[in-house]
């Protein structure tokens, strides 16, 4: 018997009004996103009719942007916490996976662990953490006034944050040992008082980029989020991550890593074209500026002329990876502030990739079969035209290809990913 | 016809009492059906405890295996007119967390969300979460008290018209319409805003539980749960908070008062329960009643047909629901406590 041929995963990444910074703005978008439940039902279903493996959601507990003038021109200052989301989809939905950000940072183990577990059960074993230590200093001051802890810090939290949660999942009280836990930033008695998953434990998710981030993800993650432009960089990110499972006693297929991707589709590369360019124009520059010095954790980028280069900068504590991947980008496209800025703006640093269906399926496959991505998290520009246009044009042609299921062939997540259950 | 009844009722299932399901699968849809229930026989509202037992060892018999939130959220798209109410603990989450998840839930119920907020600290719990040593009764009294404060504060940090949704000006919100909460107090120090929306009910309804004394309750509550009694107390206690919420500058008519009867044992309705009811809201020692019972259709049922049309006869409690909202089922103004 031979093995089923290996098929691409893919995540709906669900974001307000959409991913691009002005997708608000645009005619077709459904500007109350962020107030209207039934709005997400219908992307929801939208996503599960087209096979996806999961939504995403990610999460911030707090303003997107500290300019409060800059963060009006936005729709990311207001939005639905996405675990009350997912639990209101989960009653809505059969088979798709429900994958939430939830930050290390300002959570406990304990309650985390049950909340999830409870989103687990409420889904029949669909239901995904997506683990970040928050970068944000926004995010800090809604949690105490010592302000954001150094990377090294908040990755060792981090780690014996996600033991304590994989050890509750596992029902064990407190951890891995198995007699409680007592650690560093840490201490739980108790088991959950909930009964093991349906899929064994909850699907683990991480996006961090960086050396001490893809150590954390070796070790414990199933699914691997992360930023890359060009095939080079995809593929560099892929092997060096699957090199480092060994170290761990994990098999390579253990984890998918699922690169964004920021596509516009439409039936011919001019209307594809066409489409970028309609998003692009309704981007204020004060925003485009604000977002791209929010990605580079620094504050007065707008002292600098637009139009010219970007000033060397000093490393942050905030996502180290992200910075270099503008800084490199910057440098290799010799682009302006200005240029720059609206280049992030519309796809936050992940790959764009502008045609039609076929286009857009030609350059996931050569990622997907050059073993750079086993999957893809599909980040739409607008909601939620542009989740259908993927649904409706790019899917069924990455199902002609063999590319991509036609059928859900289990109801759990981990079934969707093809990952082995927990003991 | 409206009746013109002014009488509140809740119902609290007990936690780990569902009727056993068929499958292996813990049972949503059952709970779902018991909160339809609920909401065709008009009740004001569903409380939901969220107990993590003190010890994990009853696990196994747990038959309602979720946390509140999460239910109440999946609970919240299968229904349309009742009241939704979990608790969460003051403990388990922090209180920027807390605030948004409630925020959330209202807004996915329409308006029909609150929190049950408990002033009794639970044994056990603080030793999962990283408090191996608990909190002295005074200091939970006191943080609780702050961060109920700092919970309502976030609610109240984006103005009803904030929101422009202004494609061409390129306005989404008017940046004056929304405050920063800037708490520093003794256990918490906050900046905010929230970031979610203004509830369509202003504010979610803040039910207390577990009160040693009345002043936070005048102060914050829009719905206190107190234990049932012999009428001359139950009267005495219900006169002394209206005179304290008084005196805090709130209408006395903006704290209801319901009191935790059970109706329901070994699954029939005691047959006195409307005329002991009936006395108790007549005599003006509360405003309604909180009835915990099993979380079983058949306690519910029996209630529904054996007491409630009793009340209704009597001019006690509404026909149907006058409002979409679970403060216009409460009788409660918008916004709360401020």
């Amino acid at each position: 018997m031979t093995a089923a041929p290996r098929q691409m995963k893919l995540g709906a990444f669900l974001w307000a009004t959409g991913h691009h910074i002005a997708a608000w703005r645009h005619p077709k978008a459904h500007v109350t996103a962020g107030i209207d439940i039934d709005h997400y039902i219908q992307l929801a279903r939208i996503a599960e009719a087209a096979k996806f493996d999961m939504i995403f959601c990610e999460d911030a507990a707090g303003l997107r942007e500290a300019n409060v003038g800059i963060a009006s021109q936005t729709s990311r200052s207001i939005g639905f916490e996405p675990i009350s989301l997912l639990s209101a989809l989960a009653a809505q939905t059969s088979y798709i996976g429900l994958v939430s950000t939830a930050s290390t940072s300002y959570n406990e183990p304990y309650g985390l662990a049950r909340t999830f577990l409870s989103l687990d059960h409420l889904s029949g074993g669909r239901a995904g953490w997506n683990l970040v230590t928050s970068a944000s200093p926004i995010e800090a001051a809604n949690f105490g006034s010592t302000g954001l802890r150094p990377h090294a810090d908040r990755y060792e939290r981090a780690r014996e944050f996600a033991e304590v949660v994989t050890g509750l999942w596992r029902g064990k009280p407190g951890g891995a040992s198995g007699s409680g836990h007592d650690g560093q930033s840490f201490s739980v008695r108790d088991a959950l008082d909930l009964p093991r998953s349906p899929q064994g434990a909850p699907v683990m998710v991480q996006a961090g980029a960086s050396d001490v981030g893809r150590d954390l993800a070796a070790r414990t993650a199933d699914v691997v989020f992360t930023a890359a432009q060009t095939f080079e960089e995809a593929k560099a990110f892929y092997d060096d991550l699957k090199g480092r499972l060994a170290a761990y006693g994990r098999e390579p297929d253990d984890i998918k890593i699922m690169p964004g991707v920021a596509p516009v589709v439409a039936e011919t590369t001019t209307q594809a074209q066409e489409k970028y360019e309609e998003l692009q124009e309704l981007i204020p520059d004060d925003v485009g500026v604000a977002l791209l010095s929010s990605y580079l954790s620094i504050s007065d980028l707008w002292r600098y002329p637009i139009d010219g280069p970007l000033p060397e900068l000093p490393p942050s504590e905030g996502m180290q990876s992200r910075q270099a991947l503008v800084i490199e980008q910057s440098r290799r496209d010799n682009l302006s502030i200005r240029q720059l800025a609206r280049h992030f703006a519309g796809a936050r640093g992940h790959w764009r990739i502008v045609g039609t269906a076929a286009q857009v399926a030609d350059e996931l496959q050569a990622r997907f079969e050059g073993s750079a991505a086993d999957g893809f998290n599909v980040m739409p520009s607008y909601f939620p035209g542009e989740l259908d246009a993927f649904a409706t044009l790019v899917v069924p042609e990455l199902q002609r290809r063999g590319l991509f299921r036609k059928h859900y062939e289990g109801r759990t997540l981990r079934d969707h990913l093809g990952l082995k259950q927990p003991v | 016809m409206d009746n013109g009844a002014t009488m509140h009722l809740a119902v609290s299932p007990f936690p780990g009492t569902a009727e056993p399901s068929s499958g292996a699968e813990p049972d949503f849809s059952h709970l779902a059906r018991f909160v339809q229930r609920a909401e065709a026989a008009g009740l004001d509202m569903v409380i939901f405890a969220d107990s993590a037992p003190a010890s994990g060892s009853d696990a196994a018999n747990r038959q309602m295996p979720f946390e509140a939130t999460t239910m109440l959220a999946a609970l919240a798209t299968v229904t349309s007119r009742i009241g939704l109410v979990a608790a969460a603990s003051t403990v388990a989450h922090q209180p920027y967390n807390l605030a948004r998840r409630f925020a959330s839930l209202d807004i996915i119920s329409h308006g029909r969300a609150g929190w049950n907020a408990t002033m009794a600290q639970a044994p056990r719990e603080a030793a999962n979460f990283s408090r191996p040593d608990g909190f002295s009764g005074d200091d939970f009294r006191r943080r609780t008290e702050e961060y109920i404060g700092i919970v309502q504060g976030l609610w109240n940090g984006w103005d009803a018209d904030a929101l422009k949704f202004d494609k061409s000006d390129g306005r989404f919100h008017d940046p004056e319409k929304m405050h920063l909460l800037d708490h520093k107090g003794e256990f918490f120090s906050v900046r905010g805003p929230l970031n979610v929306a203004r509830s369509p009910q202003d504010t979610p309804v803040l039910v207390l539980s577990g009160l040693s004394d009345m002043d936070i309750a005048a102060r914050t509550a829009d719905v206190i749960l107190l234990e049932d009694g012999p009428l001359e107390s139950t009267k005495a206690r219900y006169d002394d908070l209206k005179r304290c919420v008084a005196a805090c500058g709130r209408d006395p008519g903006a704290v209801k008062v319901l009191m935790n009867v059970s109706p329901v044992t070994h699954g029939t309705a005691k047959p006195t329960v409307a005329d002991s009811m009936e006395k108790q809201f007549r005599s003006k020692s509360c405003d309604g009643f909180n009835m915990l019972m099993p979380a079983q259709l058949s306690a519910l049922d029996n209630f529904v047909d054996l007491v409630l049309p009793a009340l209704r006869q009597r001019g006690l409690f509404r026909e149907s629901y006058r409002g979409a909202t679970l403060r216009s089922h409460l009788g409660l103004m918008v916004g709360g406590a401020a």
